[in-house]
């Protein structure tokens, strides 16, 4: 008879001995992790019911199942595909990188150059790059240099304009220690004012390396060609047409992956290069 | 009183911002090689401003302003003889606390290894030899002020100009740095200057206090600190201290009521 209550303070015990730092994996997990898992999978489940409860077709909405089954038939398509659009990407968002810093500096180092430069790198990001797709294509030709172009030109502004605001919003103290200490004009640019246009410059990135995907997608919408050398977007609308819904499916998924690891990528760059001094690094390192 | 070791020289100076605010009106002073002087008085006195005009931060409207017989901006193109404290430690945050007091010697372009071992003197002297890879965001208010100092006096500067550098600092903190203010200024046989608002501090560290006013901002009186150095802070409890606390304060009060009474 005694044996429940029994029980009971058995399991007090084994609760209290479990270790702490195991407790600890376990709160996080909870408080972090679950939520989110618990989201996907009732998501997974109820995109999984809803095609088979309204009996809708696998061209319509395919289920889950469908698309995995689309990406592992197809995957010598889609891989392939995938490898050339992260190349497309990489060299676009390298590229725009690359250029659009060189160009900030520039810009910054004269200020008759940026005044007079500047507003139309503002209203040049304004044009949607789509509308000028095609003038690239012509300029380029179809193909991987056209599709590189267009995806640097999308991810270039956003970087230009978050490091032109960085050069320039140096603290005026600080400028003024450079005045004191007599530095010349490159001393201030490299010793203070490009450090201090890091977070900027790391911020732009960021912005930029996510758009430079969506870039190297729209290209090979408008400029992509067959024979094995279409990525992503080339893939997307041939099979659009084929109407392969669960592969396009796939293909947007993959698009996605690509882009939040990229994203993790450069966050993982920014954070190595601020993390000895800056805010935006500290947090996390806590 | 020779002329000779007079290292500062304000000659009827004004200042007229371009709002029309007179921030200094007919200040003049003569500094003389070796003093520790302090500018005392409120907020809005302009005494920031005459200080900033030594280091060739911002111009004087009216008269002019000499260091060392120059033109403060030639100073400090042509010599490291000026150096400046800021109101907040002012460090770089990207660099460590070494890499911050080496910047002026990077900036004047001197031998690295030389400039090493004088960063290192300096960061003895301010009692942070062991903190050199620290970044300013893992250093205490005083720490910074202290690796601030460092830097000023890196680059071996006759003259020390101070905006208020313990204004953000606790009570102990401040008495400690006002300590070791006095030591580095005797062994380095420099020329101080010093922005306060605070009394005590303008008493404690100064050989000679000019007190100021407000709207526009003037020199009001020039006060002797005769209290022999080395002060220690049981100088504090010496009735002629209280007695320099009280004239100063009375000087700042009746500059203060002017004011409200023009």
């Amino acid at each position: 008879m005694e044996s429940p209550s029994l029980q009971v303070s058995k399991q007090n015990v084994v609760s209290k001995v479990k270790k702490p730092k195991e407790r600890k994996i376990w709160m996080t997990f909870k408080n972090v992790y679950l939520g989110p898992i618990v989201a996907f999978i009732i998501f997974i489940a109820l995109w999984q019911a809803i095609p088979v409860l309204l009996g809708l077709k696998h061209y319509i909405l395919p289920k889950p199942t469908d698309v995995v089954e689309a990406t592992i038939k197809d995957w010598d398509l889609l891989w392939p595909a995938v490898q050339i659009t992260v190349i497309e990407s990489v060299t676009g968002f390298l590229v725009s990188a690359v250029v659009g810093i060189f160009i900030s500096i520039l810009l910054a180092s004269s200020k008759i150059l940026e005044r007079s430069i500047y507003p139309y790198a503002i209203i040049l990001q304004t044009i949607p790059v789509v509308a000028v797709a095609p003038i690239v294509v012509i300029w380029f030709g179809a193909g991987f240099n056209a599709i590189v172009v267009i995806s640097f030109l999308i991810g270039f502004f956003p970087i230009i304009s978050n490091t032109l605001m960085g050069l320039n919003s140096v603290d005026k103290n600080m400028d003024e220690l450079f005045t004191l200490y007599n530095a010349s004009k490159w001393q201030r640019m490299w010793k203070l004012r490009i450090p201090a246009a890091l977070p900027f410059i790391m911020a732009g990135l960021k912005i930029s390396c996510t758009l430079s995907i969506v870039g190297a997608i729209v290209g090979e919408y408008v400029a992509g060609i067959g024979g094995g050398k279409g990525g992503l977007g080339y893939a997307i609308t041939v099979a659009a047409i084929q109407v392969k819904t669960p592969y396009l499916f796939a293909c947007g998924i993959a698009a996605a992956i690509l882009g939040i690891s990229f994203y993790l990528l450069v966050s993982l760059f920014s954070h190595l290069m601020l993390r000895s001094w800056h805010e935006s690094a500290m947090k996390v390192e806590k | 009183m020779g002329v000779a070791n007079e290292v500062v020289s304000f000659n009827h100076v004004g200042k007229t911002y371009t709002g029309g605010t007179v921030a200094l009106s007919d200040f003049h002073l003569s500094v003389k090689e070796g003093e520790f002087l302090s500018f005392l008085g409120p907020s809005g006195c302009g005494k920031s401003t005459a200080l900033r005009m030594v280091a060739g931060l911002g111009e004087a409207t009216d008269g002019d302003v000499s260091v060392f017989n120059k033109k403060p901006k030639e100073m400090i193109q042509q010599t490291n003889d000026i150096a400046f404290v800021f109101q907040d430690a002012n460090l770089l945050p990207w660099r460590n606390v070494l890499d911050n007091v080496l910047l002026p010697l990077e900036l004047r372009g001197g031998n690295k290894k030389e400039s090493k071992q004088t960063a290192l003197r300096v960061l003895e002297m301010v009692g942070l030899k062991d903190h050199l890879k620290s970044y300013p965001r893992q250093l205490s208010g005083g720490m910074k002020m202290r690796v601030s100092i460092a830097r000023a006096l890196a680059a071996k500067p006759r003259m020390l100009l101070m905006d208020e550098p313990f204004g953000a600092l606790d009570e102990i903190t401040r008495q400690t740095l006002q300590m070791e203010l006095l030591d580095i200024w005797q062994q380095e046989n420099m020329t101080v200057l010093f922005v306060t608002h605070n009394v005590y501090e303008a008493v404690f560290l100064s050989s000679r206090i000019a007190v100021m006013s407000a709207r526009p901002g003037r020199l009001s009186s020039l006060i002797d600190i005769d209290l022999p150095y080395p002060r220690e802070l049981s100088v504090r409890t010496n009735p002629t201290f209280t007695e320099y606390v009280d004239l100063a304060s009375d000087h700042l009060e009746t500059s203060s009521d002017r004011k409200e009474i023009g």
